[in-house]
């Protein structure tokens, strides 16, 4: 799995840059090479598995593979569970962080050092090694915990058809991200003014909550929700090895029948993502204009 | 510095609270972030506990016989793999990574520098097994390229050491432009136009200022590629299954039980190791991070 | 150190089509502080960076001791440069950020260090040498900045804006020393500014630009006093508009007849340039003129009247002249006696002028 990084909405008030004077054409060879080589490199794949998914041995070109995809076996549970792991994974991570959060600006000072420790924590600690860790837990309900209420709930949160866990795992493995998008929506605005001003107000503490810090807080919420929407939509390792299906697990699964229908799958899993960062971005510039 | 920029939004200090946080307010305060902190203790401090727990376990008595063998044999080399990929894979991406973001923020263009930086947040997250299909699909056995201009017939292989480096260039390129263009883009000119008013050349600048100045965001940016890289699995998993050795397909391996009964504590142990490099790496990039900021800002 | 003369011939410079530089000619002298003043976009900083080296002019010269260094690469110039802020090598302390220059040029460490030292010393930051930028305050930057400008014996300094970033209080301060310091080192200087009580506190000769063109170049005395255009003389201190109607060269004005000073515009009906320090207020309860506000400023109040016609004039006068003097209270106006600037008649009728410094 990719390291996920906060995806940068194109910055649109950097100060132009300084007329760099006297040098007019030195740089731009270099530029033009560097520019040229990276485009080939990231189109190739691309078109390549464009080629690869249209090119029939027979008929020359077709559109099989896509149109296959949305009748294939599978494919609406797993792309339907991964939509519902990925909504109940945003619910859980923001309700669960954004009043630690405001807590810590407002009233807790000394909590802010530690929940930035807590929410890098998960970084250090690799997927695979996570679940490893997770298996284990789970594989003591029926060693240690037969007879307790516990094992009852370790058996619920493995409910293939919405396994818990996987929201608990993705949840941990999200938190670093989420928290620095927060974070920096947070640091752009004066959340102790903002309150206080609406406190001065007469405004009770639900009303600022809903009215005055999530609208402002809007970009970083976005940005927060759309980190963790890719991560759980790309998520395979927690999922494939503790036995789940999700859309991830399921692209491998149906590989071994139909390859070119895997690549479309492919194909149709990037082109997700890229609409999902410009509705994103389009949404933070609105906001912008706004301000 | 704050008295020379009276425009920038005054961030709260920590010392602005104690005004308004009495004792009440700040109980409060850890109350609001229990959820968060029990929900962290559970979900990741209980794995990590059998994790650890588990490490040093074998046939259910204290020992650190796992340990050792997860550094001997198979294990180690598919440890070492992964370290040397992971490395070579952080200093690449973050060479061609800088190359790129500097072609962009030079650029006169807003266009192609906007244009660059979406499309590496979208490529960034392109991980996984997509990425690896579209690799298959362009430079595997019978992919597009490879049956184009008959690749096989020189020996290439994408199912290989250096084919998946390749590949993970394709996500830690991106990451690299990401954290680096923010670094230049706090490079002042003035520092530029005052190293060339005290008679240095281009290359005495870079030599004296911008590349000491950029180091902290540059080696940032190899320990976050470094930890991209040596955390994947699923793009190796999908491309190379066992053909190189890697620890992460070693600890998979160990778990679903495509190996020998009783090894789950050897992958436990495995993870462990994968901790500790992580770990070290990341202990590196966050006073890194401080200094830059610091610098940058 | 020795200053060199410098000369800017027929300099022009276009940045697509805004015009920076529109055929600049000027002369410093050797060892003079010359200030240039003007509104931004005026081009005085293109100027200062065409004798840095950073701007190359579309025409003309500019000359440094007699020689053309027109072409000559920046980091081959004889002139230190201050930038307005933030330019100090963040990476390298105090001291290293001084002695770059030297090493860039391989001079011996001792050496260089020494050297580094005594100019720390020099603008007043003896033991502030081990500090790095984000370690120092921006007037302490400054500083900084000014010791490495000077580090390399430059024969001319540039200062662009160095003063603009910094507290009101400290930008007063080190206006001072750049000019004691400068006056013992000798140096031709340079010193780009859009403040005119900076550019007339410490300038021998202060230019005057607009639209890329020198407006006028004198004293702090002369540009003040006989400001050549009325572009100066709006630009340089505070300066009422009255009414007056020409007759021959003289102009009548609130009932009196003063000489008219430089170019007269045509028609008869103009507006007569005044600075507030040249309106005598007598406090009477008959007065014709209304204080309208009075802003007290210490040595001096500021008095903002209405005449009965409507025209609003500023005047200064001593604090201890005004007591009697709040608003709604009465006074008779009168202008010092001497030659005035006209300038053709604005449009709208007795322009307000701003109450600025």
């Amino acid at each position: 799995m990719a390291a996920l990084t906060p995806a940068a909405p194109p910055v649109t008030d950097a100060p132009a840059p300084a007329r760099r004077p006297g040098r007019p054409r030195a740089g731009r060879g270099w530029r033009g090479a560097v520019l040229v080589i990276a485009a080939v490199y990231f189109l190739t794949p691309l078109l390549a598995s464009f080629v690869f998914t249209v090119n029939d041995p027979v008929t020359g070109f077709t559109l099989d593979a896509y149109l296959e995809i949305f009748s294939a076996e599978g494919f609406v549970s797993s792309l339907l569970l991964s939509l519902g792991l990925a909504a109940a994974t945003i619910v859980t991570v923001l309700v669960l962080t954004l009043p630690a959060m405001l807590a810590a600006r407002l009233s807790a000072p000394r909590l802010r050092p530690v929940l930035e420790v807590l929410c890098t924590l998960p970084l250090v600690v690799p997927p695979i090694t996570f679940v490893a860790g997770i298996s284990t837990v789970l594989r003591w309900g029926p060693d240690y915990l037969a007879t307790t209420p516990f094992y009852m709930t370790l058996i619920a949160v493995q409910n293939p058809s919405f396994p818990v866990v996987l929201v608990i795992a993705n949840v941990v493995l999200a938190l670093p991200f989420v928290y620095r998008a927060l974070d920096a929506g947070l640091g752009a605005m004066d959340v102790r003014t903002l309150v206080e001003a609406a406190r001065n107000c007469g405004a009770s503490w639900p009303h600022v909550l809903l009215r005055v810090i999530i609208p402002n807080l809007k970009s970083g919420l976005a940005s927060a929700s759309f980190l963790t929407l890719a991560l759980v939509l790309g998520e395979y390792t927690v999922a494939r090895l503790l036995g789940f299906q999700p859309f991830s697990v399921w692209i491998v699964t149906i590989s071994g029948s139909n390859a070119a229908m895997s690549v479309a799958v492919s194909i149709f899993s990037l082109l997700l993502t890229w609409l999902l960062l410009l509705v994103l971005s389009t949404a933070g510039t609105r906001r912008r204009r706004q301000s | 510095m704050a008295e020379t920029s009276p425009a920038a939004p005054a961030a709260p200090r920590p010392g602005d609270r104690a005004r308004a946080g009495g004792g009440g307010r700040r109980s409060l305060g850890w109350t609001a972030a229990l959820p968060l902190l029990l929900f962290v203790g559970l979900a990741f401090g209980v794995p990590a506990l059998a994790l650890l727990a588990g490490a040093f376990t074998s046939e259910g008595a204290p020992s650190t016989a796992n340990l050792t063998r997860s550094l001997q044999g198979a294990y180690l080399t598919a440890l070492i793999g992964s370290v040397k990929l992971s490395a070579l894979v952080a200093v690449v991406g973050a060479v061609l990574g800088t190359f790129l973001a500097q072609a962009v923020v030079t650029s006169p263009l807003r266009r192609l520098r906007d244009g660059v930086l979406t499309a590496s947040g979208v490529l960034a997250n392109f991980g996984g097994v997509p990425l690896a299909f579209a690799w298959i699909a362009t430079l595997g056995n019978s992919g597009v390229l490879t049956t184009r201009l008959g690749l096989d017939a020189y020996g290439w292989s994408l199912y290989s050491f250096w084919g998946l480096a390749l590949v993970y260039l394709y996500f830690s390129v991106p990451l690299m432009v990401l954290v680096v263009v923010p670094a230049l883009d706090g490079l002042r000119p003035q520092w530029r136009e005052a190293a060339q008013n005290n008679g240095a050349t281009t290359w005495q600048f870079w030599r004296h200022v911008g590349i000491p100045v950029l180091t902290p965001a540059l080696l940032g940016g190899v320990v976050l590629l470094f930890g991209g890289a040596f955390a994947a699995y699923a793009t190796a998993a999908a491309m190379v299954g066992t053909v190189v050795p890697l620890v992460t397909l070693q600890i998979a391996d160990a778990l679903t039980g495509n190996v020998l009964i009783g090894y789950e504590n050897v992958a436990l142990a495995l993870s462990f190791d994968m901790v500790v490099v992580a770990g070290l790496v990341m202990a590196i990039h966050l006073p890194l991070q401080r200094r830059s900021a610091r610098w940058l800002r | 150190m020795n200053g060199a003369q410098v000369e800017f011939r027929g300099l022009r410079r276009a940045f697509g089509t805004t015009v920076a530089l529109d055929g600049l000619d000027l002369t410093v002298a050797p060892g003079e502080l010359i200030a240039l003043l003007g509104p931004s976009g005026c081009g005085k900083t293109t100027a200062l960076r065409c004798v840095a080296g950073f701007e190359t002019p579309d025409a003309g010269a500019v000359l440094v001791g007699g020689e053309d260094i027109t072409r000559v690469p920046a980091n081959r110039r004889d002139a230190g440069m201050v930038f307005q802020s933030y330019s100090l090598f963040p990476n390298l302390n105090a001291r290293d950020n001084v002695a770059f220059g030297m090493r860039v040029r391989k001079v011996p460490a001792a050496k260089r260090h020494a050297r580094a030292a005594e100019l720390l010393e020099l603008v007043g930051l003896p033991s502030q040498g081990g500090r790095y930028p984000h370690q120092l305050s921006g007037g302490q930057q400054q500083r900084v900045a000014l010791a490495r400008a000077l580090a390399l014996e430059p024969s001319v300094l540039l200062l662009d804006e160095p003063l603009s970033a910094l507290d009101a209080k400290v930008r007063v301060t080190l206006r001072e020393e750049i000019r004691r310091l400068q006056l013992s080192l000798g140096i031709t200087t340079i010193f780009v500014t859009h403040d005119q009580e900076e550019a007339l506190s410490v300038a021998d000769h202060v230019a005057v630009l607009k639209d890329g063109r020198l407006e006028q170049v004198g004293t702090p005395a002369e540009v003040y006093d006989r400001p050549a255009t009325p572009f100066v003389a709006e630009f340089v201190g505070t300066m009422n508009h009255l009414p007056g109607r020409l007759d021959g060269d003289q102009v009548e004005v609130i009932g009196q007849r003063l000489p008219v000073h430089g170019e007269v515009p045509a028609g008869p009906d103009v507006d007569v340039l005044v600075r507030p320090e040249t309106v005598l207020v007598t406090a009477a309860h008959d007065g014709d003129a209304e204080v309208v506000t009075a802003s007290f400023r210490g040595a001096s109040v500021r008095l903002r009247l209405r005449l009965a016609d409507g025209t609003e004039v500023l005047a200064d006068l001593p604090g201890h002249d005004a007591t009697r003097l709040g608003p709604g209270g009465r006074a008779f106006l009168r202008l010092v006696r001497r030659p005035v600037l006209v300038a053709p008649r604005a449009t709208a009728p007795a322009k307000v002028p701003a109450a600025g410094v």
